[in-house]
């Protein structure tokens, strides 16, 4: 009877398009953990943590050595503010036995999901052990957070941090807690002697030229640990836009106190930099780029920008040869 | 007075005011046309479909050039309107539709590009996100004259087939009767489109650029009824719209130049809406006042004849 | 033969796998005013259209005094349907007629006095002078298909298309267009009318086309305006009155 055939066929279609539903969503939840199990053949025994920020992995890395094995979320050139964690970083923060992050608000897109974590896991800011004393205010930088959250700029915060990874290994995984202590013990000290290294470069610049002009306000606990003024061109947050007074108050600014050069970002635009120098040359006012730094990541991983150490190295030489 | 004038000789602000002032003329111009061919979403749609481009180009360049991020925005937008024109020739969904089904898969495609560039390991790559939000206080003079090229070239392709285009524009039916290349035509203005796009991203961002396609040429609509008119005041309209935001934005901190545009050229818009005559909901209001007195006035009289004859 | 305003020979033309014209031709000479008609569907625009180029067609050939159309735009002239345009467009009434003299203009020139002398006379043909400067959406139905016809009439054409110029038109308009279309006779220029209203064919065009998918008839009016060509086209869906031996014709059901 056509009738019921009819139905029949109806139902066969539904019934179908049910299947190939559900089929969907199983390939794709099997693709989703097809990641994770690759990941974890050949790393048992060792204490799975996931960092935020290049300058934390290298930390981590540095401290832990063999013991552990790090996955670094931010890579080369990644802006941490406006970092959106996708659903592969999810995973990899729910893999980790230990999750480092910054803190003060530097992660500005993970914040619930680090507050998820941390009811599950020991997720720990490394910045939490500085004094708040010592830290700068969002205010004196023109954000909106409470602190200045960049304190990795300042070498004698960031040995602050490496104490706090040391002190969180030593907690989780009491078996090598000597390998811990004795591997922060000697980056320690390699920080200690970067710190003096940086105070004594900076020292050669002329006071009056002891000024840092980037893209970006992200060096405040670097002016002030080294005595240089720092100036930017917009908030600490990559995420608003400058606008035509920011540009021209600037560029004035620079041709009052003659200033040489100027620092661009690896995480930010050139544009605008472009725009105060051209401003600068109309007024005829010579400024010049300085180089490029490295303020909210390092650079490319395998390279000595790479790492920690080497990253505020390079800051520095290229402001000091620029500004001498 | 004294504080503009001195503002006016600032070379970074004469950089982003001309900018801003082509960048409006330009987009009020073409936006006559796209508006009249209900083509208005279609400038929404090219700038949203421009962030795959831009990411595509880098993707495959690996560096940050201006240039190849143009041509990618330029070619995602030809892209996109194939696309538009292909779904709405080929199916039974209309414009309006095929526009918005375009505009939300590229630009989706774009986000996603976004972020897998922002996961990689490229040191070179941020600064793509600027092209959403744009950075109009950025100009300086290569930019100007870039602009100033593009929008003589626009401007003047507009007046040379100004008959053309409106022709094309009213009855393209009967312009294709007496032989005019209709689809050539239309793939030149799509194309005049794209290219005033392409280059406003950069000042106003992906995602207002549509506004200053739409609402200069709106508002213009409202004072006259006569293209040529229409299409001069919207490019007066757009122009005014980039020196007005401009300047706002210099007199304080932390104004960004490119929405400010926009907010300049949507006030124009509801100004022209309240208040132009004829077509503003000012006048018809008063209008109908002033008819309506005059019918009870008229109706007063009659009455009053009326009683009077009857006596 | 060669030099007859239009011959069509062989048109077929589909429209998704359905045919709309089959196998359609004819010749049509000078200074004939010719009405089309059919029921729905029959293809009596599409055949315009499809003259024009304005449609595709699968197979035939159009001449136009014996060349192809796209030689002969000049000579051709095409009054569409009236919903076919955006009536709130900036431009007046003017502007719209001398849109007809474009194709004479060429690329690039403006239209200047000449044009706009021109289009004054052929508004005041319509008796739409006084309009001139009205703006299109302000006009009545019947006052913006007289500014389609004056448009048509600035393209000074010798063939003219019109396609069913007297729909939703007042009587005054009504006779003013067929007013018109006899003057246009007289100068010897063709006309063909795709035409709605049996009623008044007689009365209107001296040679008809009788159309439903296939040419059914065409000729005279007196001699193919006949009932039997009538059932034919309208397969029996007709009901005929007749009152003083003039045949009126009422169609139904269609």
């Amino acid at each position: 009877m056509p009738k019921s055939t009819a139905h029949w066929n109806g139902t066969i279609k539904r019934l179908f398009h049910v299947v190939l539903i559900i089929s969907c969503f199983t390939i794709l939840y099997a693709c989703g953990s097809k990641d994770s199990a690759g990941e974890a053949a050949g790393t048992e025994g060792k204490i799975k943590v996931t960092t935020t920020i290049g300058m934390i992995t290298d930390v981590v890395e540095q401290v832990g050595g063999e013991h552990v094995v790090v996955t670094g979320l931010m890579k080369a050139g990644v802006d941490p503010h406006l970092f959106k964690a996708s659903e592969g970083d999810i995973n990899k923060l729910d893999q980790a036995d230990i999750i480092f992050y910054n803190g003060l608000h530097l992660e500005g897109k993970m914040i619930e999901i680090l507050e998820k974590m941390a009811r599950k896991k020991t997720t720990i800011a490394v910045s939490g052990n500085i004094d708040h004393a010592t830290l700068r205010t969002g205010a004196e930088n023109g954000m909106d957070t409470e602190y200045d959250p960049h304190i990795w700029f300042n070498v004698k915060h960031w040995m602050k941090a490496v104490e706090s990874i040391r002190d969180t290994l030593v907690e989780e995984d009491p078996a090598h807690a000597d390998d811990y202590k004795l591997n922060a013990d000697h980056y320690l000290k390699r920080l200690q002697e970067l710190d003096a290294e940086v105070a004594a470069k900076i020292g050669t610049i002329p006071e009056q030229s002891r000024v840092l002009v980037t893209a970006h306000d992200a060096f405040g606990y670097f002016g002030d640990a080294y005595g240089m003024k720092v100036m930017g061109l917009q908030g600490i947050s990559t995420a608003s836009e400058a606008g035509t007074k920011d540009v021209t108050d600037l560029r004035d600014y620079l041709i009052e106190n003659k200033i040489k050069a100027v620092f661009i970002e690896s995480s930010v635009p050139r544009k605008a930099i472009d725009a105060v120098i051209q401003g600068a040359a109309e007024k005829g006012h010579e400024l010049i780029i300085g180089g490029e730094l490295f303020s909210d990541a390092m650079g490319a991983e395998g390279t000595t920008e790479g790492t920690y150490i080497g990253m505020v190295r390079h800051n520095v030489d290229t402001i000091v040869n620029a500004l001498k | 007075m004294l504080e503009w004038m001195s503002l006016l000789k600032d070379p970074n602000v004469q950089w982003i005011v001309l900018g801003s002032m082509l960048l409006g003329l330009s987009s009020g111009v073409i936006g006559s046309f796209a508006y009249l061919r209900k083509q208005s979403l279609m400038g929404d749609a090219l700038s949203h479909a421009a962030l795959p481009g831009v990411c595509i180009a880098f993707m495959l360049s690996g560096t940050k050039s201006i240039l190849l991020f143009l041509i990618g925005a330029a070619a995602a937008g030809v892209v996109a309107t194939f696309g538009i024109g292909f779904i709405t020739r080929n199916t039974r969904i209309k414009q309006d539709s095929a526009l918005a089904i375009v505009l939300t898969v590229f630009f989706g495609l774009g986000i996603v590009l976004l972020t897998k560039i922002q996961h990689s390991g490229n040191g070179n790559q941020s600064g793509l996100d600027k092209f959403l939000f744009g950075q109009a206080a950025s100009m300086i003079r290569s930019d100007v004259i870039t602009m100033a090229i593009i929008s003589i070239v626009l401007v003047g392709i507009c007046t040379l087939l100004f008959k053309e285009f409106k022709l094309l524009s009213f009855d393209a039916g009967f312009a294709r009767g007496i032989g005019y290349p209709v689809a050539f035509m239309d793939q030149l203005i799509m194309f005049l489109m794209v290219v005033a796009v392409v280059v406003g991203i950069q000042a106003v961002g992906v995602v207002l650029m549509a506004a200053l396609l739409i609402t200069p040429a709106v508002s213009a609509r409202y004072w006259t009824e006569r293209l040529g008119v229409m299409v001069v005041l919207a490019g007066m309209f757009g122009a005014f719209s980039g020196f007005a935001g401009t300047f706002i934005s210099a007199s304080g901190n932390n104004l960004p130049t490119g929405p400010l545009t926009v907010l300049v050229a949507t006030a124009l818009f509801v100004i022209s809406v309240i208040g132009a005559p004829r077509r503003g909901v000012l006048s018809k209001w008063l209008l109908r006042v002033s008819v309506r007195s005059q019918v009870r006035r008229e109706q007063a009289v009659l009455q009053f004849r009326g009683e009077e004859q009857s006596q | 033969m060669c030099t007859d305003p239009l011959t069509i020979d062989n048109l077929s033309v589909a429209y998704q796998k359905k045919p709309v014209l089959r196998n359609v031709s004819f010749s049509v000479s000078e200074g004939k005013l010719i009405g089309i008609v059919g029921p729905n569907g029959a293809g009596k625009s599409t055949l315009i259209k499809a003259a024009l180029g304005l449609l595709p067609r699968l197979s035939g050939d159009v001449s136009v005094y014996g060349k192809g159309y796209r030689e002969q735009r000049k000579l051709v002239g095409y009054v569409p349907q009236r919903e076919s345009v955006d009536w709130d467009f900036p431009t007046n009434a003017l502007d719209v007629v001398m849109m007809g003299r474009y194709g004479h203009l060429g690329w690039f020139r403006r239209p200047g006095s000449a044009e706009r002398t021109n289009a004054m006379e052929c508004l005041a043909k319509v008796g739409m002078a006084d309009f001139a400067d009205r703006q299109i959406s302000q006009l009545s139905g019947g006052q913006q298909q007289r500014i389609f016809l004056a448009r048509a009439l600035a393209q000074d054409a010798k063939l003219y298309f019109m396609d069913e110029p007297f729909v939703g038109v007042d009587a005054a308009t009504e006779k003013a267009i067929i007013t018109l279309l006899n003057e246009l006779k007289m100068q010897g220029k063709t006309v063909l009318v795709v035409h709605h209203d049996l009623a008044t064919v007689e009365e209107y065009f001296d040679w008809v086309m009788l159309l439903n998918v296939e040419l059914i008839a065409f000729g005279p009016t007196e001699q193919t305006f006949t009932t039997e060509n009538l059932q034919q086209t309208y397969g029996g869906r007709l009901a005929l009155l007749n009152r003083d031996a003039a045949a009126s014709v009422i169609t139904s059901g269609r």
